[in-house]
């Protein structure tokens, strides 16, 4: 075995808090993922809240060339019927008949529902 | 911390014309460049060079200062410069696997960089070759050399290479601790006892060529060499060496009198007409040997650096993978 | 003072001078070790375990014995109370020349040492001196990472090349021989019992022991040696060099602001 195999690669994810996604950190060198994990925090995250950690082989990522990259920005700006964009007339609408709007503040905001009413 | 930039000879340039303006009209957009994205040889050498330099030179950089981690004057010292060592380290870490994802295509890695270095292909910075003879130079390390590579490290805040620029992004951060961190053990000698504020003054005027060199020369033909100009090309980093030099006694030069300090160069003033500083050129001759390991404690850095890297190769044989890839 | 008293301070004393010398070693291997990677989350180790000694200094400061700068830099070294294995050498040469360190040997005592800091912190959880329990439920989750560390270092090396077990048999072999008085509490055992401040010494040896029985191969069969009882003031020259390097800058002038 050559001391060259000991230089594995390994990309390092972390989530912040239970409610964000992973990021991506950087990458490290070690000799397996047992102790890319055990390595990862304290290199990428001394300073930083951390609550959950994903080590992955570099070698397993399959990543974009730089034209797949390009093309992921090159959809015709016309899809607003895909978005909230092409209701905002009902705003109006609804003012008209005393009601509001559903929009996102809203209805985000409809997770907490009344107790005790049967 | 940092390096200055080096000749390096053009890897010109049998590039395919339209390949190679579709990349450069991607860089004068603000596009980042990524490691796996085609890149001319020339913009791919050069990043290797730059930022293999950067790398290495944070992992020798370390041991100057290192020298002071169990020295140091108290517990809460003790364990403030023990975090900025383990930065360099860290920065280390994060511009060697840089590096090594841009040598790839060439079947070198992490192993091979430390070979160039012992083997003395790989140059580490002109500031790493000095001594630190006393706890005020590990002060003003942190202080003015840390200083000094913030300067030239936020002025390739925006380079085109993404890899890079985010490893940037992460380093700078850490470097406004480093900063303060210099300057509190600073303060404390400049407001101390007597031989307190001998030692700092001692201290500067020992480090004042080697922090006048760190930007490198103001033109290539100085010491015959600078390839800034392709840096700058391909917008990897904004300014020249002499206009980093400047910046950087803008920044300090204020800081260093209004602590009562001098700089052992009596025609050290501003122009208020050129706008620029004015100050004797360091001797630039010594730069070339320094840079030739031929420094005051280049080979002693060195050694220790290849001691603890070949005493522990049995570690790397023993957890190496079996069978694993082998560029 | 009354035994009582002296008995919680010297106890203070020797957790305070396990973690600094341990500490103190972990410092001087700082850029050195056989990984970058490596060397990162080695560093936030030993800061840490410096923290943990600041932090037993500062009882010692509430309990009257003076600053915590003059406790750890100024105190010769028949007052310093750690365990001899801890202040061992890392190795040959000097840190700032020709670090000939031995990895093997920061593996087995890193690993030997959380494990057995583990089991004391623990049982200092019920302390009746409150201030130590308080103390050791902090430190507690935060000395996880560092027995994880060194574990996860004695386990892959210890399933390696033939060079690196025989490298770690050695020093475990060698720990064997000098680590007794880590488990000891020195003269004034008996008092810290009776006052409820520790547990059974004779326990927490046990469940050290098994603990290491449990993760590592090959663990000498015989009982615990020790070549000097650092609990009462005996040390090495290893000590006195450590002490030496570690207050140089401090003792150019001991009142001054650093």
């Amino acid at each position: 075995m050559s001391e060259q195999d000991f230089y594995q690669e390994f990309e390092v994810f972390s989530r912040k808090n239970p409610r964000s996604g992973l990021m991506h950190q950087f990458s490290l060198l070690a000799p397996n993922e047992e102790m890319a994990m055990i390595l990862a925090q304290e290199n990428f995250m001394r300073r930083e809240e951390v609550m959950d950690i994903w080590v992955v082989p570099s070698s397993s990522i399959r990543h974009m060339t730089d034209e797949e990259r390009e093309a992921l920005t090159q959809r015709i700006d016309n899809k607003n019927y895909r978005t909230t964009k092409a209701y905002g007339y009902l705003r109006k609408k609804w003012q008209d008949k005393e009601q509001g709007m559903l929009d996102e503040q809203e209805i985000m905001s409809w997770k907490e529902v009344k107790k005790n009413r049967g | 911390m940092y390096h200055y930039l080096e000749h390096q000879k053009g890897s010109k340039t049998n590039e395919d014309p339209i390949l190679y303006d579709n990349f450069m009209q991607r860089i004068e957009n603000g596009d980042k460049i990524e490691a796996n994205d085609w890149m001319p040889a020339e913009y791919r050498d050069t990043l290797i060079k730059l930022i293999s330099m950067h790398g290495i030179s944070e992992i020798m950089g370390a041991l100057p200062e290192k020298e002071w981690v169990p020295k140091a004057p108290s517990l809460e010292r003790k364990l403030a410069i023990m975090a900025k060592v383990q930065d360099e380290m860290g920065h280390g870490q994060l511009l060697l696997r840089v590096t090594e994802d841009l040598m790839k295509p060439y079947g070198r890695n992490r192993q091979h960089l430390m070979e160039d270095l012992l083997s003395g292909r790989l140059k580490f910075h002109n500031v790493f070759h000095m001594p630190t003879k006393t706890w005020a130079d590990a002060g003003m390390v942190g202080w003015l050399v840390d200083g000094a590579a913030i300067i030239s490290q936020t002025n390739m805040l925006d380079a085109s290479y993404g890899p890079y620029q985010r490893a940037l992004q992460r380093i700078c951060k850490e470097e406004v601790f480093h900063a303060q961190h210099g300057e509190s053990i600073i303060m404390a000698l400049a407001e101390g006892t007597e031989d307190q504020r001998k030692i700092l003054q001692d201290s500067l005027n020992r480090w004042w060529p080697s922090l006048l060199m760190f930007f490198g020369p103001a033109s290539a033909e100085t010491t015959g060499s600078s390839k800034q100009e392709i840096t700058i090309k391909y917008n990897i980093r904004k300014s020249t060496n002499e206009e980093l030099r400047q910046a950087f006694l803008d920044k300090y030069m204020p800081r260093v009198f209004s602590l009562g300090l001098t700089v052992p160069d009596e025609t050290m003033h501003y122009d208020d007409v050129q706008e620029k500083w004015i100050y004797q050129q360091p001797d630039w001759n010594e730069f070339k040997l320094i840079i030739q390991n031929k420094g005051p404690r280049s080979k002693a850095r060195l050694k220790v650096r290849e001691i603890a890297y070949s005493n522990n190769s049995w570690v790397r044989e023993a957890l190496a993978v079996a069978g694993g890839d082998r560029p | 003072m009354d035994k009582r008293n002296e008995a919680l301070i010297d106890l203070l004393y020797q957790c305070a001078d396990d973690d600094l010398l341990v500490s103190f070693r972990g410092s001087e291997w700082l850029g050195l070790a056989p990984h970058i990677e490596a060397d990162v989350a080695f560093s936030s180790i030993t800061q840490n375990t410096m923290g943990h000694a600041v932090y037993f200094y500062r009882l010692l400061q509430e309990l009257g014995e003076g600053d915590v700068d003059v406790l750890a830099h100024e105190r010769p070294a028949v007052k310093r109370r750690n365990a001899v294995y801890l202040e061992k050498r890392n190795g040959d040469g000097q840190y700032d020349e020709d670090p000939y360190f031995d990895w093997a040997l920061a593996v087995v005592r890193g690993y030997f040492y959380e494990t057995y800091k583990r089991v004391k912190l623990i049982s200092f959880t019920n302390s009746s001196y409150e201030p130590l329990a308080t103390c050791a439920k902090r430190i507690l989750p935060e000395q996880r990472y560092h027995l994880a560390y060194w574990e996860e270092w004695m386990k892959q090396l210890q399933q390696s090349s033939p060079t690196a077990k025989e490298k770690i048999r050695t020093r475990i072999e060698e720990a064997w021989s000098l680590s007794l008085d880590l488990v000891d509490f020195g003269q004034y055992e008996q008092t810290l019992l009776i006052e409820g401040y520790i547990n059974d010494p004779n326990e927490l040896k046990q469940q050290w022991l098994s603990e290491l029985q449990s993760k590592v191969k090959d663990l000498p069969t015989r009982p615990l040696e020790q070549v000097k009882n650092g609990r009462n003031g005996e040390h090495t020259k290893d000590l006195d060099e450590a002490l030496t390097t570690l207050s140089e800058v401090y003792r150019t002038d001991p009142v001054a602001q650093w």
